[in-house]
């Protein structure tokens, strides 16, 4: 097993919990194409995972294996205990899972398939307690295929729990939502894990993952390349703090000499001061010690975009 | 959940889903119905020798009570099996442990009760405009309608799984039923066709299906020959829905 990390360790570091899914060293392929080689990584409870990548590098074949809806090859995974390729029959009471490109009849009403669904799960919750939280009640006689793309994620959340599991799989939930309903799903992954679940999402839009991940793993070329806290993958990956501002004829000498700066330009008319996360603040002290107040103060963070574009490029490998 | 507790329920959803697909339901409900009637009435009362020595009338009346089991088995089921793959339906269910066969078995079980309801609905029909002509062995109609049902709704689960889209199962499935409907007992009868047309007729399960049924019903021929092909049949649509679903899971 090999894993690439730029920060900290894959684990989760509470001491005394155990993991609620360990990865390690998984494979799969598909004839001739290697799609996992060696993914390895661990989720501690109530995290919320994010599993970031590019379309089409493996994503959903990873989580959809980790849940034993198929084969692996080589590599070992552990959730909840459980092995989901031998015992996914126990393991499904204890998982919830929002799959990609699956859908349910047109024809379906919401209320017909709250009761479907908590009826094939046992009936361990309250199809209506579930309507109500998931405020579904109002379109409760609608058929499927007639919701809106923010409803059906509803529904399609409030779908997954219908089993009050310890664990939820959300593989694109946001995808081809407009910006209003991808924040109110937000929050409703959000209230899933306040609620006492673990939940693993897999995404590719960068700004739901930073958002949400407690901890994110950037999958290429069959592995994580990099897995840790938003936060410090940008502080690792991201590339420069940058400050802009416009000064006049301001000598740059002094600002040369500030600590934690990288560089100094003047490109386009601006000043441009790249450095790290402290840098900003550095230079507005020392630019009001000179008594240049500029009103065009920018400062441009690096984001998990460029961490991404970073890791995904080959850059990082 | 068992499967004992997951089929019913899933049937039930299943049944309450497909009473809301119109165009299927006119389709098994009201096409029959009406081409027994047009049918039975051209051809009239008269005894006739091209009708095995019945009368047009009994002959169709008898014939359409397989045209429905035809409809609902090659273009309702396999149309229904398709879209449920195609737009991932089947994989929700997977993913919630209900496996495939689960999905496939509610919905056969539905179609079974709904062939049952439309040989009903044919012969209500035909009761107060023709009359149901006497069933001389109900055994063998029985044996026949139950061989034929099997059978049919075994392949159209085979076909469902085979069409890559809701649209192909359409296609294929009409264009498996409209020669078989025709030729197999819910067109003309066997007796005016030409040699080459027999032929076909002879391979056709809804052939034996329809003629399984009205053979035993009014006492001409011997309905059970007809239940050998019919088991070939069967075993042909089994290997495919086997295949079909091994393929699937790799």
């Amino acid at each position: 097993m090999s894993i690439q990390t730029i920060a900290h360790p894959v684990s989760p570091t509470v001491p005394g919990v155990a993991p609620v899914i360990v990865v390690d060293g998984l494979t799969k392929a598909y004839g001739d194409r290697q799609v996992l080689d060696g993914l390895s990584f661990s989720v501690a409870p109530q995290e919320i995972f994010g599993i970031l990548g590019p379309n089409g590098v493996g994503k959903t074949t990873a989580v959809e294996t980790i849940q034993g809806l198929r084969s692996r090859d080589g590599g070992g995974v552990g959730v909840l205990g459980l092995d989901p390729a031998r015992q996914r029959a126990k393991l499904r009471y204890l998982v919830g899972s929002q799959l990609q490109t699956t859908a349910l009849p047109e024809r379906l009403r919401v209320g017909e398939a709250l009761k479907l669904f908590t009826r094939l799960a046992g009936d361990v919750v309250d199809w209506r307690q579930l309507r109500d939280e998931w405020d579904l009640a109002r379109i409760e006689r609608s058929a499927f295929g007639s919701l809106s793309g923010g409803e059906r994620q509803r529904l399609f959340i409030a779908l997954a729990l219908v089993n009050r599991p310890q664990l939820v799989f959300l593989d694109e939930l946001t995808q081809g939502l407009d910006p209003a309903a991808r924040r109110d799903t937000w929050r409703l992954i959000q209230r899933i894990r306040d609620e006492g679940a673990t939940v693993v999402i897999v995404s590719h839009y960068m700004d739901e993952v930073e958002h949400l991940c407690d901890r994110v793993g950037v999958l290429h070329e069959g592995r994580l390349t990099a897995c840790d806290t938003p936060q410090n993958l940008i502080a690792a990956a991201g590339g420069s703090v940058r400050t802009r501002f416009s000064a006049g004829d301001l000598d740059l000498t002094s600002l040369e000499r500030l600590p934690f700066v990288d560089e100094v330009s003047r490109p386009g008319g601006l000043v441009e001061v790249k450095g790290d996360a402290s840098t900003p603040v550095l230079v507005a002290a020392e630019l009001a010690r000179n008594g240049v107040i500029p009103a065009d103060f920018t400062v441009v963070r690096p984001s998990l975009e460029d961490v991404f574009v970073t890791l995904t490029s080959g850059a990082a490998s | 959940m068992t499967v004992l507790t997951t089929l019913p329920t899933l049937a039930f959803a299943e049944a309450r889903l497909l009473t809301r697909e119109w165009a299927a339901m006119v389709f098994a409900f009201v096409f029959p119905p009406l081409m027994m009637v047009v049918l039975a009435g051209v051809f009239g009362s008269e005894r006739d020798p091209e009708f095995g020595g019945v009368s047009g009338t009994e002959y169709y009346v008898a014939a359409y009570l397989g045209v429905p089991l035809g409809a609902l088995s090659l273009v309702g089921l396999p149309v229904m099996l398709a879209s449920y793959r195609e737009r991932g339906v089947l994989r929700r269910f997977e993913a919630f442990g209900v496996p495939t066969l689960a999905v496939v078995a509610a919905q056969a079980v539905v179609t079974a009760a709904l062939v049952v309801l439309g040989a009903a609905l044919v012969l209500a029909v035909a009761a107060p405009v023709y009359g149901i002509p006497t069933v001389q062995d109900p055994w063998g109609v029985a044996a026949g309608f139950a061989g034929g049902a099997v059978t049919m709704i075994t392949l159209g689960v085979a076909l469902g799984l085979a069409a890559p889209t809701a649209r192909a199962a359409q296609a294929l499935g009409l264009l498996v039923f409209m020669p078989m409907w025709l030729l197999g007992g819910g067109g003309p009868p066997r007796a005016v066709m030409t040699s080459a047309m027999q032929s076909v007729t002879d391979v056709m399960p809804l052939w034996h299906t329809t003629a399984g049924i009205r053979e035993p019903w009014l006492g001409i021929g011997d309905g059970g020959a007809h239940l050998l092909p019919l088991a070939a049949w069967f075993a042909f649509g089994v290997v495919a829905v086997v295949v079909l679903v091994r393929r699937r899971d790799t």
